[in-house]
């Protein structure tokens, strides 16, 4: 069991879990007290190797795929004790049990999945609902490998076979007509939100059954936001960054402060305290100290909003702009192949109100490929006067100029004009400079240039412009 | 001190504290390993008075530690007696004391005001350190905790190390106001405390509000229960549902309706917006 508990705090880490040695010594020793009975167990490990509460779910989904699907230690870890068994929110009565043997579908047997699925959401009918998850998952073509790469899709094939999008659709027409209150409303997006988990954790289940322990592994790492490159984040795990980019922004946020609380008089300013000490017949009786500027950096950001760079400048606005009192000012611009100024939309208090009204207002795209060269014409030619020789400038894109003209000569008279360039990539660095990616001849402009692909190394790169 | 996870949840529930088999585990091992507890969670769902309970149970003293920004070591640990080491100086100048004779006098521990953490290190009895609100406290402060906490010992350099008596049941609560270090999270075993589920505060309503009837309670829990999943700035914590009944009970009302409730709103709610909010659609939350 002990090298179990190590292989599986080796999943954790892969699924981008911090955990240090301390901390798994102190499992081992957790697990000896409470033993192996399934829930004491699961929250020992629980809570002391995980420090964060958003790495729970994570948790949750790993616990249970190698615990109990892989290893299939539901034997080991022994059931739960009969007092758990009742008050547990998963635990089925005895009747219901015996009704679920084929009743529920039998009965709906020739009805449409959807109206079996709306009967079992609006009687929170946990067993037809698993029965359901069954039926979706069993719909589904044979897996094979390469299908793990594409579980969403998987789950919404699923989510399709048993009428879902209907039910839902029905649903809520459902609460309009039938002026149904918001209790009850929430009891039912709680079991369909119930019902996709389910779905998710039986596909899971089969690629572990047919894959093994590999499969955990890569749906380890597929969970581990921080390494995962920006491009392939779907929606959720757009807003799941988004959330952390927030956290890390109050983090910076307050960093700064307390700098700032702490040392806002700087040392003894002797020449002063000696010419004040004239008025008291030469002794100092009132200390001058040397004031302590605080330089706040003016910041310009120039974001490449085409294709694949478009969530990582999003996130880097995002980001900017939650810290915006560390800067004197902070202006924007995006681009394609014409540039056009974004700042004004970011006075609006929501950031992700003035995200889309940025996106929709700006012009910043002609052909919809991408013009370095004629953005940076562009921009020396209209916006330099903006910039001061403090100014910060970042540019936010991966150089693929299309085979278009490089015009680096205008980046040349922008990076004299300002303090420094520094340009962030979010492509891999190998792949700089290959086909249509122009990043040297721009690189030898900007005082710095960063490879920022995911969450891990944003946080990283962050710094470097505060 | 406690022998079994089901011995926790027992003990507890005497002093009137209802937890589930989780909760209880979490605590049982909190103990057992001689680790700190961090307890995380939304405001009033009854962290601080967890502390409370289980120095009830295990027979402990409390030692309270409120952090706050800018509490310091002097503060919090130790500090010396400065004017009374003045007074022992000038009667030692009087007597012609040497220097040598007078440092050995002043510097020791009748000099010495304890802090709370020094109190809890020191104590003979079994004590209970709640170190409450830990998020509000400054990074330094965080840093120098974590030195007290992994080894339960503090050096004072006129003194010498002092180690725990006893080592003490240490407590830390905090409400996520900013995320702390990697550090001391790591030498924690975290409990996030969360709002109960129908049942657990349906039976807490019963235990705090014995008169209650029970329909009302069940009815208070469900409207409660439904308005906290709504986009609230403070959603009501237990103590508030507490109230509630109390209220409703001491008005005499049987069943909650539209008016009862638009009229008590302020007792669950505590932002005029909020307030706002669900009286708007009151009716649509009221349970069946």
């Amino acid at each position: 069991m002990e090298a179990k508990i190590l292989e599986f705090c080796r999943l954790l880490r892969r699924g981008g879990v911090n955990i240090s040695f301390t901390q798994i010594a102190d499992a081992l020793r957790a697990v000896s007290e409470v033993g192996f009975c399934q829930n004491d167990f699961h929250t020992a490990l629980c809570s002391i190797l995980i420090a964060d509460r958003a790495d729970k779910p994570l948790f949750d989904k790993l616990f249970r795929l190698f615990f109990l699907s892989l290893h299939k230690q539901g034997r080991v870890l022994s059931g739960r004790d009969a007092e758990e068994e009742k008050s547990s929110p998963d635990g089925l009565p005895a009747e219901l049990a015996q009704q679920a043997d084929g009743s529920g579908m039998g009965r709906g047997a020739g009805a449409s999945p959807a109206i079996l699925l709306i009967k079992a959401v609006r009687e929170h009918n946990r067993l037809l609902l698993e029965r359901l998850a069954e039926v979706a998952v069993k719909s589904l073509e044979p897996v094979s490998r390469t299908n793990l790469q594409h579980m969403d899709t998987m789950v919404v094939q699923a989510k399709v076979a048993i009428g879902w999008y209907e039910a839902v659709n029905r649903l809520e027409r459902a609460k309009g007509l039938e002026n149904i209150g918001e209790t009850v409303y929430t009891g039912w997006t709680d079991s369909l939100g119930w019902l996709e988990h389910r779905i998710e954790q039986l596909l899971e289940d089969i690629f572990v059954s047919m894959f093994g322990g590999e499969a955990i592994e890569e749906m380890a790492e597929a969970a581990n936001l921080k390494e995962k490159e920006f491009y392939r984040l779907d929606n959720l795990e757009i807003d799941e960054i988004r959330r952390r980019i927030t956290k890390l922004a109050r983090k910076l946020a307050s960093k700064y402060a307390r700098r700032y609380r702490r040392a806002k008089r700087g040392e003894i300013d002797l020449r002063r305290t000696a010419r004040k000490a004239l008025l008291t017949g030469g002794t100092p009786v009132r200390l001058r100290y040397r004031q302590k500027k605080i330089s706040k950096p003016e910041l310009a950001v120039l974001c490449d909003v085409s294709g694949s760079v478009a969530v990582f400048s999003e996130f880097m606005l995002q980001l900017v702009y939650t810290i915006q009192n560390r800067f004197r000012w902070v202006r924007s611009f995006l681009f394609v192949d014409v540039v056009d100024e974004a700042t004004p939309y970011f006075k609006h208090e929501d950031i992700e109100a003035a995200l889309g009204d940025a996106f929709a207002k700006t012009y910043f795209s002609y052909s919809g490929f991408s013009d370095y060269g004629r953005v940076f014409t562009q921009f020396a030619n209209n916006y330099l006067a903006g910039l001061s020789p403090r100014s910060t400038l970042i540019i936010l894109g991966d150089a693929r100029n299309n085979w278009r003209l490089a015009e680096k000569d205008y980046l040349q008279t922008i990076s004299e004009h300002v303090r420094r360039i520094i340009w962030f990539n979010p492509q891999p660095r190998d792949n700089w400079d290959k086909e249509d990616s122009i990043m040297r001849l721009y690189a030898p402009y900007c005082r710095q240039v960063f490879e920022c692909r995911n969450l891990r190394q944003l946080e990283e790169v962050i710094e470097a412009i505060l | 001190m406690f022998s079994s996870i089901a011995e926790v949840q027992q003990k507890l529930s005497e002093q009137k504290y209802l937890i589930d088999r989780t909760v209880a585990t979490i605590i049982f091992l909190a103990l057992k390993l001689q680790k700190p507890l961090l307890v995380e969670g939304p405001a009033g769902v009854g962290k601080t008075e967890l502390a409370k309970v289980i120095a009830g149970a295990t027979g402990s003293r409390l030692i309270r530690l409120q952090c706050y920004e800018g509490l310091d070591e002097a503060k919090a640990l130790y500090e010396w007696n400065y004017q009374k080491q003045l007074l022992r100086l000038h009667i030692g100048q009087v007597q012609n004391k040497s220097w040598e004779e007078a440092r050995q006098d002043i510097f020791s521990s009748e000099f010495l005001l304890s802090r709370p953490l020094l109190e809890a290190l020191l104590a003979d009895e079994s004590i209970v350190l709640l170190i409450d609100e830990v998020d509000k406290s400054d990074e330094e402060f965080e840093s120098f905790l974590l030195e007290i906490l992994s080894d339960y010992q503090v050096t004072i350099p006129e003194l010498g190390t002092v180690k725990a008596n006893r080592i003490p049941i240490v407590i830390l609560t905090s409400n996520s106001f900013r995320e702390f270090g990697d550090a001391l999270k790591r030498r924690c075993i975290h409990l996030y405390l969360d709002y109960p589920s129908f049942e657990r505060e349906l039976e807490i309503i019963y235990l705090k509000v014995p008169e209650i009837q029970q329909a009302l309670g069940r009815q208070i829990v469900r409207f409660v229960q439904t308005i906290r999943k709504q986009k609230l700035k403070k959603a009501p914590s237990i103590a508030e549902t507490i109230d509630w009944a109390g209220a409703l009970l001491n008005m005499g009302v049987s069943f909650i309706d539209e008016e009862i409730i638009r009229s008590t709103l302020g007792i669950l709610l505590k932002y005029q917006s909020d307030i706002e909010k669900i009286s708007s659609k009151v009716s649509s939350y009221i349970p069946e």
